[in-house]
């Protein structure tokens, strides 16, 4: 693995330990490290578990609680060093496998519902992520995008730069009129990153036809905040995630409209809405909603109607969207509305299944790659056999959910995360089936037929 | 060969020293649970919450009620669809485990001993063994002996030939047993293993077959009838001790994890 072949620095990993195990503990934290019966019922959940059972969340987190028995139990102290339950800190080898668990864990919290005891082990994990991010033992082609990010020096960058303004045309285009850009008091913020106008800037362009279309006062930002921000939170960089959310939040606060929208409902959604307000204890003006909700809580009040498709649909929870954040109605309000025949897919809601990117894998190692050769940053040999690495997860877990898809015959999956339409997309191909994955505005849009007062 | 412990002559029989150490074992319990609660005190932060939500989120109370059976049901559930023979094995052991310890008789005597008003469940008690079970069924027999709580006759009528002590005791072998082989195949794998899965299942194994072997007059004699019941009741003594610090503790903090889960999760994240 690329991590293993960079020299380690012990004595950094080794304060990076101290730092991140004595400074975070909390009874909620407690509870997950204590109260594990290590039934391995997570398994069932996990993504990554069909990949290697030592990929489970129960074998990953297991990292972390002999770091913490060490450090807050007596028998840790004790008895535990002598039979193997603790450890102070991690030889070399155990380091770099903690390094491996942490990037097959994407913190889609799926095993905290399925524990009988209700433990994250996600969080767990993700204390691991901060131990290797202090530790510099990061892959490296993460750490180049984040710190491109943090150092605002994206908005340099010619291709970021021309996709954005591109993005601001193809609006104008679509609206026959300047697009609102940084209007303070909006009533709607309709934000988006650098990545969603890569990934796909139609969608963008039909929310805004929409916001249009309903006669919303609504606004654009005129750069972008962050390449995907904060990506900090991904790569274990809190410090670094927390200047780039100072960043956002100023932009909010100056705005301040009654509703910051979001197109993505990745790991966006919960650390714009809960993440970034918990970490500077502010109770905002604003509220940051999905765009499902709002469309949602507009089509309730019969602002407009939907006429439907006459085919089978399903959604895909979004794991950050869904556990993380909450939104499981609003999306299927307006699916509903979009096909009487709307079907579930077998996992869904709390138990939806992940596609195995996100949070952790930072998409697929393609679009990386890619990504990272545009940026003009180096792509070196670890770093592509780290990228070559994620993709069996990718591949095994891509397997679940296009059976599901197949077993419900859905023409087309619908979701509202840039990576979950990347990934299924993925395995869609991967797999030769035959339907296709979509965002809900990209089809939803085009059936919206406005109600005039 | 005889050992002397305080007042007792180890060797003579552990039944009196094991029922003279149940309040040592009960006091020293609720010194670990203690323990175990005050750390969740010690390091307790009060969460900040940002804002309440004003779309698309709320939850009426009836949902919220079905969401929390839900959330205590949903591990079972995606268990037995995608695991299917460690969940059922898992909820069927976990059953058994509850019916032989709660209702079978004997134990419901000894509760009721230290715990009085559990007399109010007798008749939801449990024969010790089939033969019990079908001849108070097909008998209809009285105890010989006057007591002034007839619990002999349960409410579990003709289900007495199957729910009974000796049979739910085979169960509880063969699944425990079950446990222990998937135990051995983590330590083959080189998966997460501690040795609180160790102690607590083995004990709780011992226990088990101690009991059985008592209750069974296996051998014949009331010697080691009292030394076998007495180990019996010790053994459990000390998982009861060491519950706060071991897995067993599971059985409290189970209902602490999901309902914080279901109040996360659900009703504040609801909130208006």
């Amino acid at each position: 693995m690329a991590i293993a072949e960079t020299k380690v620095d012990m004595e950094a990993l080794n304060k990076a330990i101290d730092e991140v195990f004595y400074g975070q503990l909390d009874s909620t934290m407690l509870y997950y490290f204590q109260s594990c019966v290590n039934c391995k019922a997570c398994e069932a959940a996990c993504p990554f578990t069909p990949t290697s059972l030592h990929y489970s969340p129960v074998n990953k987190a297991e990292v972390s609680r002999e770091l913490y028995r060490y450090r807050f139990s007596v028998w840790g102290k004790t008895i535990g060093r002598f039979i193997g339950g603790s450890k102070k800190y991690l030889s070399l080898e155990e380091a770099e496998t903690m390094v491996d668990y942490v990037w097959h864990c994407t913190n889609c919290g799926a095993c905290m519902f399925v524990c009988p005891m209700a433990i994250d082990s996600g969080a767990m994990i993700d204390l691991l992520k901060q131990v290797a991010f202090k530790a510099g033992m990061v892959p490296k082609i993460y750490r180049d995008i984040a710190d491109l990010e943090i150092s605002g020096k994206y908005w340099e960058i010619d291709f970021f730069k021309n996709s954005w303004n591109s993005l601001i045309s193809k609006i104008k285009d679509a609206i026959g009129k300047e697009v609102p850009l940084d209007k303070k008091g909006s009533e709607v913020l309709f934000y988006t990153s650098i990545y969603e106008a890569l990934a796909y800037p139609d969608v963008l362009v039909k929310v805004a036809k929409i916001l249009d279309m309903l006669n919303k006062d609504w606004t654009f930002m005129s750069k972008p905040l962050g390449i995907r921000p904060p990506i900090g939170l991904v790569i274990g960089d809190k410090e670094g995630a927390a200047e780039v959310m100072q960043r956002v939040y100023s932009y909010f606060t100056d705005i301040s409209p009654k509703y910051v929208m979001l197109t993505a409902g990745g790991f966006e959604y919960p650390s714009l809405r809960y993440t970034m307000h918990e970490t500077f204890k502010v109770k905002p003006k604003y509220e940051v909603v999905h765009v499902t909700e709002l469309l949602a809580k507009w089509y309730e009040n019969k602002e407009f109607e939907i006429e439907p498709l006459d085919e089978t649909i399903t959604w895909h929870d979004p794991c950050q969207l869904g556990r993380r954040g909450g939104v499981f109605e609003a999306p299927r309000v307006l699916m509903k509305a979009l096909s009487k025949k709307f079907k579930e897919l077998p996992s869904h809601g709390v138990n939806s299944f992940c596609c195995s990117r996100g949070g952790g894998g930072c998409g697929v190692p393609s679009m990386v790659e890619n990504m990272a050769k545009t940026l003009g940053i180096p792509v070196s040999d670890d770093d592509k056999k780290f990228l070559d690495s994620t993709l069996e997860p990718l591949i095994k877990a891509g397997k679940i959910k296009v059976n599901e898809i197949n077993k419900i015959k859905a023409k087309e999956v619908l979701t509202g995360c840039p990576v979950c339409i990347e990934s299924i997309g993925f395995s869609i191909d991967y797999y030769h089936a035959s339907s296709k994955v979509n965002h809900i505005v990209d089809i939803l849009a085009d059936r919206i037929k406005v109600n005039k007062k | 060969m005889q050992l002397p412990f305080g007042d007792y002559l180890v060797g003579n029989s552990l039944y009196p020293l094991a029922l003279d150490l149940f309040i040592p074992t009960i006091v020293f319990f609720f010194f670990g649970a203690s323990y175990r609660v005050f750390r969740y005190f010690a390091v307790y932060k009060k969460p900040f919450i940002p804002y309440a939500t004003s779309v698309m989120r709320e939850t009426s109370s009836t949902e919220k009620v079905k969401k929390l059976v839900d959330t205590f049901a949903n591990s079972s559930k995606v268990g037995m669809k995608r695991k299917p023979v460690t969940t059922a094995a898992g909820l069927l052991m976990h059953l058994s485990l509850i019916v032989i310890i709660f209702l079978l008789a004997q134990h419901m005597v000894f509760w009721a001993y230290y715990i009085p008003p559990y007399k109010i469940l007798f008749p939801f008690a449990i024969p010790e063994s089939s033969a019990d079970g079908a001849l108070a069924f097909t008998l209809a027999t009285s105890p010989y002996t006057s007591t002034s709580y007839p619990f002999v006759h349960d409410i579990w009528g003709p289900l007495t030939i199957i729910l009974n002590g000796q049979y739910i005791t085979y169960i509880l072998m063969i699944l425990l047993g079950i446990y222990l082989g998937h135990k051995f195949h983590a330590l083959a794998e080189g998966l997460t293993l501690r040795s609180g899965d160790w102690w607590f299942f083995l004990l709780l194994y011992i226990d088990i077959i101690l009991g059985f072997l008592a209750t069974s007059h296996i051998p014949n004699s009331v010697v080691y009838y009292d030394d076998l019941l007495g180990a019996h009741i010790i053994v459990a003594e000390v998982l009861i001790a060491t519950l706060p610090f071991t897995r067993g503790f599971h059985m409290f903090e189970f209902y602490l994890g999901k309902v914080r889960e279901w109040y996360f999760m659900t009703y504040r994240r609801g909130e208006k």
